[in-house]
């Protein structure tokens, strides 16, 4: 299967602090793929070197092969929209779209007009006016009219209401579906990626927690719950991800690798949000009392 | 892109004609109202034979000079207030270049275009250093234009502090320089405030220290030195010389007056029968002594200075188009 964005120990660093660190992941052509991480975590980070904004420090990236940074034939095939859809606020949606012509080879400007008039966007009006949604919904189409193989979507609809959140997740996935475009979505809102992404990929602490299909991962986990547990393997458990203890019982997020040979654990199924949050929950938080002067 | 750059810039494109069209309406007038006095009062004359003649021998010249000045001199203040116009141009035109479009996050949405970056730094600084050369040209040479009577009227010359920076050449590098400073400084610090106060610093700190400490010295300046008795004349400021220290030197060469210049009439005596100067504990032998920049240099120094700063301008250019590889 073609892959339309690949990483090898990708890395990135401001000053002595990496951003990204060894990111190796692949993501096959056609997917719709959710970026999931707090925040911090890279994804921006990740997206910006997908798109050439940024060089990597360390690692390579590439898109269809390609490496995107200065490269204007790699960029060709990549559409992004960026965190807070950040648009030209004093020009109209009309004249953005416009401008989209001037700057691009290849150019749908009437997927853009059509998808807008649909949307009841207004094109002589500045966007600078126009709802969050709408702003939302423009760049978009500034980045489907591109007619992208890949779509990059910096955190899209974090700002938005939730009906708007819907309308705009709505009106990528309709349009993708039509295309086959591939889709790299960032967001820390879960319930909107379960709905309608179909791979995923965790980053926390700058480095990837876990990548796949969202099928083969829920399939894989399980929730097992039995009496309290040391360190021995468990048959079927390829790794534990998150145990939490109580005196005489031990509940635990494992990943499998067969069925559970062990019947004294009661394996329950899980749901995405569960891996989801499984992958990101952080044991050892560092505590700053010593900072705010209060007693641990 | 130049679609793009017109559609960005347009209104400060038309912003800077009508501060252009007002600027040549204040100037046109007084400088037509000028010139046609200076030439009711005969100066244009004067002015001929002024350096060789000397204006002892003119009292026609003299009153005439006074007159003028007396009632235009006040012009040459408004003219230190159009000193700023270069840096206005380089804070409200360079600054926000490149600093509004990472503070409104638009980099992003420009930058993933089909165009290259340096097409778009090279196609937008291209175009607004074009304007900005027209812009300046036009400005420089309006100015000289209008400065001109008030330049040969004796008050001042054109090689004054101030008054050279004012006109001819130089305000085009200052607007480019301070244009180019504008966009590195956003480059650096992209946020549009802290980049306008960067370029202000910038821009007033090169151009103090240039004019004050690096443009007496471009070429080597020239002495002049005459008997304190028995000249028919001094040369003249109003020959346009640049005099950057003047003095008394005695015999042996050593400074005795600072500033100024003792000139006394052939033969003449002080109060009982004491030579020329005495008073000022000047003995026999000395000579006043001037130290200057020839008139003929002005557009000599007009070009050094401004090819400086159009040179550090092309330097910041470049430079500002390799950091923005570095913005993401």
């Amino acid at each position: 299967m073609e892959t339309a964005l690949e990483t090898d120990q990708l890395g990135k660093r401001y000053g002595n602090t990496w951003a990204l660190r060894d990111c190796s992941l692949h993501l096959p052509a056609g997917r719709i793929a959710a970026l999931v991480g707090p925040n911090g975590a890279g994804k921006s980070t990740l997206l910006h070197m997908a798109v050439g904004l940024l060089r990597p420090d360390a690692g390579t990236v590439r898109v269809f092969g390609e490496t995107p940074y200065d490269n204007t034939a790699a960029l060709a095939e990549i559409g992004f929209v960026a965190q807070d859809t950040p648009l030209y606020r004093d020009f109209t949606a009309g004249e953005l779209v416009t401008m989209g012509g001037k700057l691009n080879r290849r150019w749908d400007g009437t997927l853009a007009r059509t998808r807008l008039a649909q949307l009841g966007i207004p094109p002589d009006k500045p966007v600078g006016k126009l709802s969050g949604g709408q702003r939302a919904q423009v760049a978009l189409a500034l980045a489907l009219a591109k007619r992208p193989r890949l779509l990059l979507l910096d955190e899209p609809v974090a700002s938005l209401d939730p009906l708007a959140r819907r309308e705009f997740l709505q009106a990528l996935m309709g349009s993708v579906a039509e295309s086959g475009t591939t889709v790299l979505l960032s967001s820390h809102l879960l319930a909107d990626l379960e709905r309608v992404c179909d791979y995923l990929i965790v980053l926390h602490g700058a480095r990837v927690r876990l990548v796949g299909p969202v099928e083969d991962l829920v399939a894989e986990h399980r929730q097992l719950v039995g009496p309290r547990h040391g360190d021995d393997p468990i048959p079927g458990v390829a790794s534990v991800v998150r145990a939490s203890h109580t005196d005489r019982q031990s509940t635990l997020l494992v990943r499998t690798d067969g069925p559970i040979g062990d019947t004294s654990w009661a394996a329950h199924e899980v749901t995405l949000e569960d891996v989801i949050l499984g992958y990101l929950a952080d044991g050892d938080r560092p505590t700053s009392n010593e900072a705010w002067g209060v007693p641990a | 892109m130049i679609w793009l750059v017109w559609r960005q810039h347009r209104k400060q494109a038309l912003f800077a004609l009508a501060a252009l069209a007002a600027l040549a309406a204040l100037v046109v007038p007084t400088g037509l109202t000028m010139r046609g006095a200076f030439a009711d009062l005969g100066l244009p004359d004067c002015v001929r034979t002024l350096g060789k003649a000397g204006p002892a021998n003119n009292e026609t010249c003299l009153t005439a000079f006074q007159q003028f000045n007396d009632e235009y001199q006040g012009f040459l203040l408004v003219g230190i207030l159009f000193l700023v116009l270069p840096l206005l141009v380089g804070l409200f035109w360079g600054a926000p270049l490149v600093a509004r479009e990472v503070e409104h996050g638009t980099h992003r949405l420009v930058w993933t275009q089909g165009v290259s970056r340096r097409q778009w730094a090279l196609a937008k600084f291209g175009l607004v250093g074009a304007a900005t050369l027209v812009i300046a040209v036009g400005y420089g040479l309006g100015i000289g234009w209008w400065l001109g009577p008030l330049n040969s009227a004796g008050q001042r010359n054109r090689f004054d502090p101030l008054f050279f920076d004012m006109q001819g050449a130089v305000p085009v590098g200052y607007t480019l320089f301070a244009v180019a400073l504008g966009i590195l400084v956003g480059t650096v610090w992209p946020r549009v405030l802290p980049a306008m106060a960067g370029t202000l610093v910038g821009f007033l700190g090169l151009r103090v220290v240039l004019a004050t400490l690096a443009r007496p010295r471009y070429l080597p300046a020239e002495t002049l030195t005459f008997p304190i008795q028995g000249t028919a004349v001094a040369p003249r400021e109003t020959a346009s010389d640049w005099v950057l220290a003047s003095g008394v030197r005695n015999a042996s060469g050593e400074l005795v007056v600072r500033g100024g210049s003792i000139e006394c009439p052939p033969n003449a005596t002080g109060p009982g029968a004491a030579g020329c100067g005495t008073g000022l504990g000047v003995e026999p032998g000395a000579y006043n002594w001037q130290l200057y920049q020839p008139a003929d240099r002005f557009w000599l120094f007009q070009g050094i200075e401004t090819g400086i700063f159009v040179a550090l301008a092309v330097l910041l250019v470049y430079l500002a188009v390799r950091r923005i590889r570095r913005i993401a």
